[in-house]
């Protein structure tokens, strides 16, 4: 199934799955309840059918399937390798092959710094960059509206279908990064796409068929939200906020990670994004061009805790 | 483009891989060259709390966060602290013309070891180097290049010049201006080719290392900056005027591209700034536009455009006005102002008839302006 653009009148469904306590002591997180967290994600995405099936909706038993995560943080502020693990292996518990799983990111010294273990063993979960001997961009420039980039191989040809699996942070140019932005670790230069809060330039991005046509699904790791001062890490305002945020909407996930970034901001008595002129626009421009839904009139928000 | 192409395209005399150096990199290479990128600390930065960084070297001013990279792809704040990653770090290297940059009224007919690191400050959607310039230096095939070795290498093939050229030579301003300053030691000259896009404080410190700089305006108007450049008219304009200010020889190219900046008006009004700024005496080099890049649904250039330009910034006083990438075309010579005889014949990059004598006019002995030994 091609994602594809929204139909116009379609509201979109958003999976909050709160999992209090997740995190045990001295850094670690709870597999478990990870796991269960996923469950009871797919569980709502597809109005409660079983988890496995809520997999075979999405992507057939032979799909190559990209894991993007989110690693230019370090170890602290990216996606955190037990979870993008859990997912994979999670999945074909589902009935995917894991030889056809990818976790994937830029370059193999940032998924290594972020605590990756990189393999290429045939047959076991893959995880590795795109500067892998093999890998690498395109030659060709992949062009729409504001974008001329190379892709990673990775995203144009290795894979048939992918999951945005980012980290929610707040961001110093583009208001948030999240699912949606992730994609910029797909091309060989996001530098160029940070001015004007990063719009249109995100939403041009996902507009492209190696990234449209492939797209299925956002989980939006929240288990640590940096709520300012993204994207780097900085303790003083990271919260423990211990969610998953699930959709097949690029744009609804992003939208609903952005008003809990907001939240947090608030509670922290920091001015809202708007105010500090970095509101992630994007996301209306994504909503323009039929990509997701931005407006929450239009977002059915489904929260649940494990 | 591949590597041949682009040794092609840029017709210089390219150094062999004898020489221990690469001609280029136009090819994005998927392995980790992280570990071959240089660590240098920047210059022009300030540090801001929370290992935050601005960058002060181009009117970009990137503010960064621990980690991040600036716009133009090759400098990186690392825990608070601004590196440059491509010190050293050269990924184009050949032996051009130095009428190939275009300079013509410097050393005409001079050898010029011409290099370039990856990396730009801004993102022109004509750029004709895009492969090498609209990358992150890992992204690409290069080498170590440090200063002394260029100076070298320029005494080894007899260039008595050194041009930082193809890419835009402000993003690895560390390495050029210590390498200018060793080239000047070594009684070499050196020339930029930039779009200008820099700050007065880094260019005021540049030029007493340089002989010459040739900026690319790409427009006389802020528009167009934003739209197809992605950078600002105002601090190239402001860059210009301090070079015209100073001692370094400046010369003006200007490409002209079908509808987006070829307006009678636009050339008029370029003109006469320009004249005002920089004087009668500046060249001025009308350049024909090829489709490229992101911008492959025009036309080139015709003739009668480039001619036009040239008539009215004539009309406008400018003295030495010329037309590019049509060899052969008469205004790719230089005529004397004074006498309008024939001083320097050119055809492309060769040169033909000259009739220049201790920088005066053979013929009626008008000084003519420019660096001529
Ligand atoms: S030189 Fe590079 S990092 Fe510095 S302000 Fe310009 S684009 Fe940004």
């Amino acid at each position: 199934m091609v994602l594809g653009k929204l139909n116009k009148m379609a509201q979109s469904r958003v999976v909050v799955i709160h999992g209090r306590g997740v995190h045990i002591s001295n850094g670690q997180i709870d597999e478990t309840k990870i796991i269960h967290m996923f469950q009871r994600g797919f569980q709502h995405l597809k109005n409660g059918i079983s988890p496995s099936d809520c997999i075979r909706s999405l992507f057939h038993s032979d799909e190559h399937i990209g894991l993007k995560v989110n690693t230019l943080g370090g170890p602290k502020i990216s996606t955190n390798p037990t979870i993008s693990l859990l997912l994979a292996h999670w999945l074909t518990k589902g009935g995917l092959k894991p030889g056809n799983l990818l976790i994937w990111d830029r370059s193999n010294a940032e998924l290594r710094q972020a605590g990756y273990r990189l393999t290429d063993n045939p047959g076991d979960i893959q995880i590795f960059g795109t500067d892998k001997p093999g890998a690498g961009y395109e030659n060709a420039l992949t062009v729409n509206q504001s974008i001329g980039s190379r892709f990673s191989r990775i995203q144009s040809r290795s894979i048939s279908a992918s999951i945005s699996l980012a980290i929610l942070k707040d961001h110093g140019l583009a208001g948030i990064t999240a699912g949606m932005k992730n994609y910029f670790g797909a091309i060989h230069n996001p530098n160029k796409y940070h001015d004007f809060n990063c719009n249109p330039f995100i939403a041009d991005l996902f507009e492209t068929p190696p990234i449209l046509q492939k797209h299925k699904l956002t989980i939006l790791d929240g288990l640590n939200i940096q709520f300012h001062r993204g994207p780097s890490f900085h303790a003083k305002w990271n919260q423990k906020e211990e969610i998953f945020i699930f959709s097949t909407d690029p744009v609804a996930a992003d939208a609903t990670g952005w008003r809990l970034i907001e939240k947090l901001r608030a509670s922290a008595g920091l001015p809202t994004l708007k105010e500090e002129k970095r509101e992630p626009a994007y996301l209306f421009t994504a909503e323009r061009k039929g990509l997701g839904r931005a407006n929450l009139k239009y977002i059915e928000v489904i929260e649940d805790e494990i | 483009m591949d590597r041949r192409h682009f040794i092609k395209t840029t017709g210089g005399l390219s150094l062999t891989a004898g020489s221990g150096l690469l001609n280029t990199c136009s090819r994005l290479y998927a392995f980790d060259t992280s570990a071959n990128l240089s660590r240098k600390e920047a210059r022009y930065y300030k540090k801001h709390p929370d290992r935050e960084i601005e960058c002060l070297l181009c009117p970009r001013f990137c503010k960064l966060g621990d980690r991040e990279r600036g716009y133009c792809g090759v400098r990186e704040n690392i825990d608070g602290t601004y590196y440059t990653f491509v010190y050293g770090k050269a990924c184009a290297v050949h032996l051009d013309p130095i009428e190939k940059k275009p300079f013509f009224h410097f050393l005409p007919q001079s050898r010029t070891l011409s290099l370039a690191t990856a990396g730009c400050n801004v993102n022109c959607k004509f750029c004709q180097n895009w492969e090498i310039s609209q990358v992150r230096p890992e992204q690409v095939e290069h080498q170590d290049f440090p200063p002394h070795q260029v100076v070298l290498t320029a005494q080894k093939y007899d260039s008595p010049i050194i041009a930082y050229t193809y890419t835009e030579p402000i993003v690895f301003f560390e390495y050029m201006i210590d390498t200018s300053i060793e080239a000047q030691k070594a009684g070499l000259r050196n020339v930029v080719v930039t779009g200008g896009h820099i700050n007065p404080e880094p260019l005021q410190d540049l030029l007493p290392a340089v002989d010459a700089i040739k900026i690319d305006l790409k427009a006389f108007s802020e528009l167009f900056y934003t739209e197809y450049v992605r950078g600002k008219l105002q601090p190239v304009l402001d860059a210009i005027k301090i070079i015209a200010q100073s001692s370094v020889w400046l010369e003006i190219v200007y490409l002209v591209i079908p509808s987006l900046n070829d307006s009678p008006e636009e050339i008029r009004q370029m003109s006469r700034w320009l004249k005002q700024t920089a004087g009668k005496d500046v060249p001025l080099h009308f350049s024909r536009f090829y489709p490229m890049y992101l911008l492959k649904n025009l036309p080139p250039t015709p003739t009668s455009t480039l001619e036009r330009c040239h008539r009215i910034a004539r009309e406008e006083g400018l003295h030495y006005v010329y037309i590019g990438n049509i060899p052969g075309h008469k205004a790719e010579n230089t005529y004397c102002p004074q006498c309008q005889k024939l001083l320097i014949q050119r055809t492309g990059y060769s040169i033909g008839e000259k009739n220049l004598e201790e920088g005066r006019c053979k013929y009626c002995g008008q000084p003519i302006p420019g660096i001529w030994k």
